[in-house]
């Protein structure tokens, strides 16, 4: 799940300058837009904007391009446009304005879990070439913090990781799950797993025009 | 335009696949239906491709489950328990990593296999990150916390380009195209002509990529965060803005009175009451107009004194259909009808007088579904716990909040009427936390020690019947059951005070306190008011702006925003169950514009009956009712989460609602 927070205030207020239309997603409802601080900016600026359409799922362009639509003239009388919503919300505007100065309120950050539905405490990189068979069902790619594929670095101390104490060390978690089902010896057996980049651009999801 | 399908993953090849059956002897599959694609077909291929590749081996699947949203830790962890694979030793999965790396720790023990890869999901790009929004466009955001695109024109350099290169091309591009991938254009040669196009520099000095900025802990704590929030009180559910500090200050106040009234002789479940009143006939305030037909029905009374006018159809609010309505020209007099008289010696009346007096006085449900009280008093199964709901969960509303900060001694002494009628060991009164006045009125009461008011967290619908029980009681109403069957009876705060005035003040049912709020309004508040008022008289009080342009530009919800009923006909009325009226300008795009389902899933995730919404639109489209009762439609309470984060708009609540009728229809014969 992508999340949003607020730009540092200073920067946003510089946008004021272009007299912006605003675009507000409050979107998947729940990115914890703090919708009300925006309103507060917005409230202390209200005469240097256009306009202001409180919108959701921006990121759906078909949707997008009839908001725009409906505030055609507000836009038009602007001299940009300022998009509080995830970056795929920006980037659409953006593609949809061309001529615009489109500019983004917010910075983005991901949730554990996505791109699956729901926040959970697993990620998947979407590799290509699952190892999931290899590691009792533990990803080592999202939770080893270096992502190796042939075992652990060593440097985990008491089975956290060196990189963030506050991590487990992702293979002794998968040397344990492995011991559980007494599948250990395929750490021995198998051999090292190199991954392999390319697939990120010949196995690409198909798009329908 | 161009649409991805975002199927996450995807059998591996045959030779992996038949190396993993060559190690097991028995296998058992768990399949996910998969996610953000075009929702089209219900089965999904890869276990029919799965078989046909297994040839022979295919003797060596046990069983085989298929899951909607495997990744929904809750439903799927139900499911899990649900199935009987105790005997199992492995389990193939087909699903993308997520779903697979969370069967693994649910079944702990068991060898868990996949069967897939997934697909990478770089969409328009090389590089190796992005997440799409709740779409299947072609845009990405890769997350990365510190966003660039004000200075790219709204085109992502980390995203699109294959190097992710921050501060200009790496020079190897040729003719516009990435020298990683040729199928790609070069992002900043993107970027460059987009910058030129709106007389725009190239960024001159840009800042660092900070690839601590979203820390782990951070990351952790925020997932962990709103796994909680998600999960508080009850699976499902949403937080959507409460808007209550508009109404929840203002004290009640009577609303002037109608000229006329339309009085409903619908106002409760069940049979509608006949006309005891011919056109012309005189009325008094509180004259029984209508009496109760059958066993679940509900006497009906003259709010107001005059003449009967006439006794015709009327759009009814809440069934949307014509419904008879006894039509009452206010004399402007308010001459009391001489039944309107309390109740005397009320130490030593019985309980079967009490039930009686209820009815006589058409008391019912205020909540909204206007269930007739005497009955729901008279329960055929023992009940030991009273709920008495003040939780008011729908945003804007919060004339139960004011009932509440206002009434609290008639409330109490109204629980005390119910408690003798039910003999009802506890009594629990449930209220939001967002209404702190209320709880601190109702916990300063002076009350018996079997009176404890609850506060609790607040999510919607934490209203609803069975949610309320759940988190008060800890008690799992059953499918298609009532509180009743796990021995307690939910009452209204408003009913309570109503049974309150009909017993200490002999007050039939003809007032009750709704909320006035929304958008546009000159007027906002809690209004004491007439049932059968116009909706028309709300709107001339209330509505500031051109009353002509009023439905063109405007919607009013005889309710909340959430579970309100919109309003077409203005020459409707208020009826018992009208808890309020919600005035909303209209949303940019109409709901006839909505979208194919994408199969987001956002709908099952805040269903807090644990429905999948999703395949009543689907089956609903199609006309196939049958198959979407399949999906336990009659279990919905309708409180319209689904309805409200519809990522395509899809009108939900209409095709549920077809399902219930096809249901009931089909129960009936």
């Amino acid at each position: 799940m992508l999340i949003t927070k607020l730009k540092d205030r200073e920067e946003i207020i510089s946008f004021f300058d272009l007299r912006p239309f605003v675009f507000k997603c409050f979107g998947c409802k729940e990115v914890y837009f703090p919708e009300e601080e925006v309103d507060r900016l917005i409230e202390d600026n209200r005469n240097k904007i256009t306009g202001i359409a409180r919108v959701d799922y921006l990121c759906r362009e078909e949707f997008s391009k009839v908001y725009i639509e409906k505030v055609s003239l507000e836009i038009e009388r602007s001299g940009g446009v300022v998009v509080f919503s995830c970056g795929v919300g920006v980037q659409v505007i953006a593609k949809l304005l061309e001529e615009k100065k489109v500019l983004a309120g917010c910075d983005t950050y991901y949730l554990n879990g996505f791109q699956g539905l729901s926040v959970q405490d697993f990620n998947c990189q979407q590799c290509g070439e699952c190892y999931l068979n290899y590691t009792g069902g533990i990803c080592p790619i999202t939770a080893c913090s270096k992502g190796l594929l042939n075992g652990p670095c060593g440097g985990a101390k008491n089975g956290k990781c060196e990189v963030n104490p506050e991590m487990d060390c992702g293979w002794e978690l998968i040397y344990k799950r492995l011991k559980k089902i007494g599948k250990e010896e395929i750490l021995k057996k198998k051999k090292v797993l190199v991954r392999d980049y390319r697939r990120i651009i010949t196995e690409k999801p198909v798009v329908k025009e | 335009m161009s649409e991805i399908d975002y199927t996450k993953y995807r059998l591996k090849p045959e030779s992996e696949i038949r190396e993993t059956f060559k190690e097991v002897s028995s296998i058992f599959i768990i399949s996910c239906k998969k996610c953000y694609k075009e929702f089209e077909i219900e089965a999904e291929p890869e276990y029919d491709k799965l078989l046909e590749l297994l040839g022979e081996e295919r003797s060596k699947i046990s069983g085989c489950a298929e899951f909607d949203f495997l990744c929904n830790s809750y439903l799927t962890k139900k499911k899990l328990t649900d199935l009987d694979i105790s005997n199992v030793e492995t389990i193939g999965v087909i699903s993308c990593g997520i779903g697979v790396q969370f069967v693994a720790q649910e079944l702990e023990g068991k060898r868990v296999l996949t069967l897939c890869d997934s697909v990478p999901q770089s969409g328009n790009a090389t590089s190796v990150t992005g997440y799409h929004g709740i779409s299947l466009g072609l845009e990405k955001c890769a997350g990365c916390g510190q966003c660039y695109l004000n200075i790219t024109g709204g085109i992502c350099p980390v995203i699109d380009c294959a190097k992710g290169l921050l501060n200009g091309p790496c020079g190897g591009a040729k003719n516009g195209k990435c020298e990683v991938d040729p199928q790609v254009d070069c992002a900043w040669e993107k970027i460059y002509l987009r910058l030129k196009g709106q007389g725009r520099n190239l960024p001159g000095e840009v800042k660092l990529r900070d690839y601590g900025k979203f820390k782990v802990d951070e990351r952790n704590r925020i997932s962990l965060f709103t796994q909680t929030r998600r999960m508080q009180n009850f699976y499902g559910g949403l937080y959507p803005l409460e808007r209550k500090e508009e109404t929840e200050n203002l004290s009640i106040e009577a609303f002037p009175e109608p000229e006329h009234v339309v009085v409903f002789l619908s106002q409760h479940t069940g049979s509608p009451a006949h006309s005891l009143v011919k056109p012309g006939s005189m009325v008094k305030m509180g004259q029984k107009i209508g009496e109760s037909s059958g066993l679940i029905s509900a006497s009906i009374h003259a709010s107001i004194s005059g003449k009967v006018l006439s006794i015709e159809e009327r759009i009814h609010p809440s069934l949307l259909k014509p419904s008879l309505a006894i039509i009452i020209e206010n004399d402007g007099l308010n001459s009391v009808d001489s039944s309107v008289e309390p109740v005397s010696d009320l130490e030593n009346v019985s309980k079967e007088s009490l039930l009686e007096l209820l009815k006589e006085k058409g008391i019912v449900g205020l909540g909204g579904a206007m269930f007739p009280t005497h009955v729901k008093l008279c329960p055929p199964k023992p009940v030991d716990t009273l709920v008495v709901n003040g939780c008011e969960c729908e945003p804007y509303l919060s004339a139960d909040n004011r009932v509440m900060i206002e009434h609290p001694d008639s409330i109490l002494k109204g629980i005390k009427i119910v408690q003798k009628i039910l003999e009802a060991k506890n009594i629990i009164i449930g209220v939001e936390e967002n209404k702190s006045g209320a709880i601190g009125k109702l916990k300063g009461l002076d009350s018996s020690p079997d009176v404890t008011v609850a506060s609790l967290k607040t999510k919607y619908p934490q209203g609803a019947e069975k949610m309320l029980v759940k988190k008060l009681l800890d008690r799992q109403v059953p499918e298609g059951g009532l509180p009743l069957d796990v021995g307690v009876v939910v009452l209204n705060v408003s009913t309570i005070l109503a049974i309150y005035q009909a017993i200490y003040e002999g007050l039939p049912l003809i007032q009750r306190v709704i909320t006035i709020s929304g958008e546009g309004l000159k007027r906002k508040g809690n209004f004491l008011i007439r049932i059968g008022t116009p909706i028309e008289d709300i709107i001339d009080l209330c509505f500031d702006g051109n009353r002509e342009k009023f439905l063109e530009e405007y919607q009013i919800k005889m309710g909340g925003p959430m579970m309100g009923i919109l309003q077409e006909d203005l020459n409707s009325a208020v009826i018992k169950g009208t808890t309020g009226f919600t005035i909303l300008r209209k949303y940019p795009v109409e709901v006839s514009e909505e979208r194919e389902c994408i199969k987001c899933g956002r709908c099952v995730e805040v269903c807090p009956m644990e429905l999948y919404p999703l395949y009543y639109a689907y089956y609903g489209k199609k006309e196939m009712w049958e198959e979407a009762l399949k999906y336990n439609v009659e279990n919905c309470i309708e409180c319209g989460c689904c309805d409200y984060i519809c990522s395509s708009k899809i009108n939900l609540l209409s095709f549920i609602k077809k399902a219930k009728r096809y249901a009931y229809n089909k129960a009936k014969g």
